[in-house]
């Protein structure tokens, strides 16, 4: 008599871990309704852009007990405001000196530059969800660890210098002058500010 | 029975300890880096925002076998699946001055004819983060996850590299922008000299 209590206790706990299961199960057929696009804004630059840096990069990250681990593929543009620029003209030559680097982070267009390849907690049995809120802070995490990288991988020096290599170029083309082109001490060591 | 039962408990909790372990290998900081050196002038650059819902599938919508049974399950279930998301994707009009050359510099008298690179335009990237617009998840329907989010943003992304596709207001405008902008700044830079009081500004076609 105990063995099949036993037994039909053990039935009725696995149906209802099952219901639970099924109710819970994540809906991968869920209808996705794409809007269409709406334009936010156009604005007029004038920045030149000389060194873009492309890095597929893990994000691995923790709130609390639950855990993430993904991979995004970064895009970061390095450019120089050309409206900021100053120019100084003086007898035959140009003096012009190059504004401060705009280093842009985004994340790439291209197909799975976001994929989400483990979550789990720590705690057994414990959910492993996590919120659209919580992820973009280690998302934003992640792009600021890829733009300090820019920084101290010498990206910025390196792009500071074909910056002025490029405009020494075209404005002499264009004006047929001499042209000079400086930089700021401390910015032309790539150091971020 | 009972010490059986716990032994096979104890089995299981090890195995997926190990299981654990493992994924809490430590990775380096990159898996792939690549560095390009390029000579672009941005001109205009356009915000685009896209939303997308996530429903249940209904029976109406359901095609085939696996989706008519989802839908059939969905309305078994109790409570609600609904959210919203949206992120914005920027697109931005360049000329590439690597092949800028003296002989695209006319000069005759006082004026200057300019004959710069083409307008070409590319998709510079999307936000890193989510919005998440709307979200009701209520009775005992799982969370959206991270990793269903993840496939949203993909499916918005998809959406509208077609649209633009198909659409030509987005480059059409982008470029206008551009044009505008790089006649203004060039015929700015050159009447600066004194000798210099028109500025005739000519692009190049992508295919040239």
């Amino acid at each position: 008599m105990k063995k099949i209590i036993f037994i039909l206790i053990l039935v009725v706990a696995a149906a209802i871990g099952a219901v639970a299961i099924w109710q819970s199960s994540p809906q991968w057929d869920d209808e996705v309704k794409v809007q269409p696009a709406k334009i936010k804004d156009v604005k007029e630059l004038a920045q030149l852009c000389t060194v873009e840096v492309y890095e597929d990069m893990p994000m691995k990250g923790r709130v609390g007990t639950r855990h993430i681990f993904a991979r995004i593929t970064m895009r970061g543009t390095i450019s120089f405001d050309l409206d900021k620029m100053e120019i100084v003209e003086s007898g035959d030559t140009l003096k012009v000196t190059l504004p401060k680097e705009t280093v842009e982070v985004l994340e790439a267009t291209t197909p799975d530059a976001y994929q989400v390849i483990d979550t789990w907690n720590e705690k057994f049995l414990g959910s492993d969800n996590m919120t659209a809120a919580e992820e973009n802070k280690l998302k934003k995490m992640a792009s600021e660890r890829f733009k300090n990288r820019i920084y101290n991988k010498g990206y910025v020096t390196r792009a500071r210098e074909e910056a002025a290599a490029n405009l020494q170029s075209i404005l002499s083309t264009m004006t047929g002058k001499t042209v000079v082109v400086t930089s700021d001490r401390r910015e032309k060591r790539g150091e971020r500010r | 029975m009972n010490r059986k039962l716990s032994y096979f408990l104890i089995g299981v909790v090890a195995v997926l300890a190990g299981a654990c372990s493992d994924r809490d290998a430590e990775t380096g900081q990159e898996i792939y880096t690549e560095v390009k050196s390029v000579n672009k002038l941005v001109l205009s650059q356009m915000t685009i925002s896209k939303m997308a819902s996530l429903d249940e599938l209904t029976l109406d919508k359901a095609q085939g076998a696996k989706q008519i049974l989802q839908a059939l399950g969905n309305t078994l279930k109790i409570g609600s699946r609904k959210a919203a998301y949206s992120y914005d994707t920027y697109m931005r009009a360049y000329m590439d001055f690597s092949g800028f050359a003296p002989d695209d510099v006319k000069v005759s008298g006082n004026t200057v004819t300019l004959t710069l690179p083409a307008i070409q335009t590319e998709f510079a990237g999307r936000d890193v983060t989510i919005n998440e617009e709307h979200y009701r998840v209520t009775g005992i329907r799982s969370a959206v996850s991270a990793s269903e989010r993840a496939e949203i943003k993909e499916k918005i992304a998809e959406a509208l590299k077609a649209e633009v596709e198909n659409n030509s207001t987005f480059k059409e405008q982008l470029v206008s922008t551009a044009e505008a902008k790089a006649r203004a700044y060039f015929t700015s830079l050159l009447t600066a000299d004194e000798g210099i009081e028109n500025v005739v500004v000519r692009f190049k076609n992508s295919n040239d």
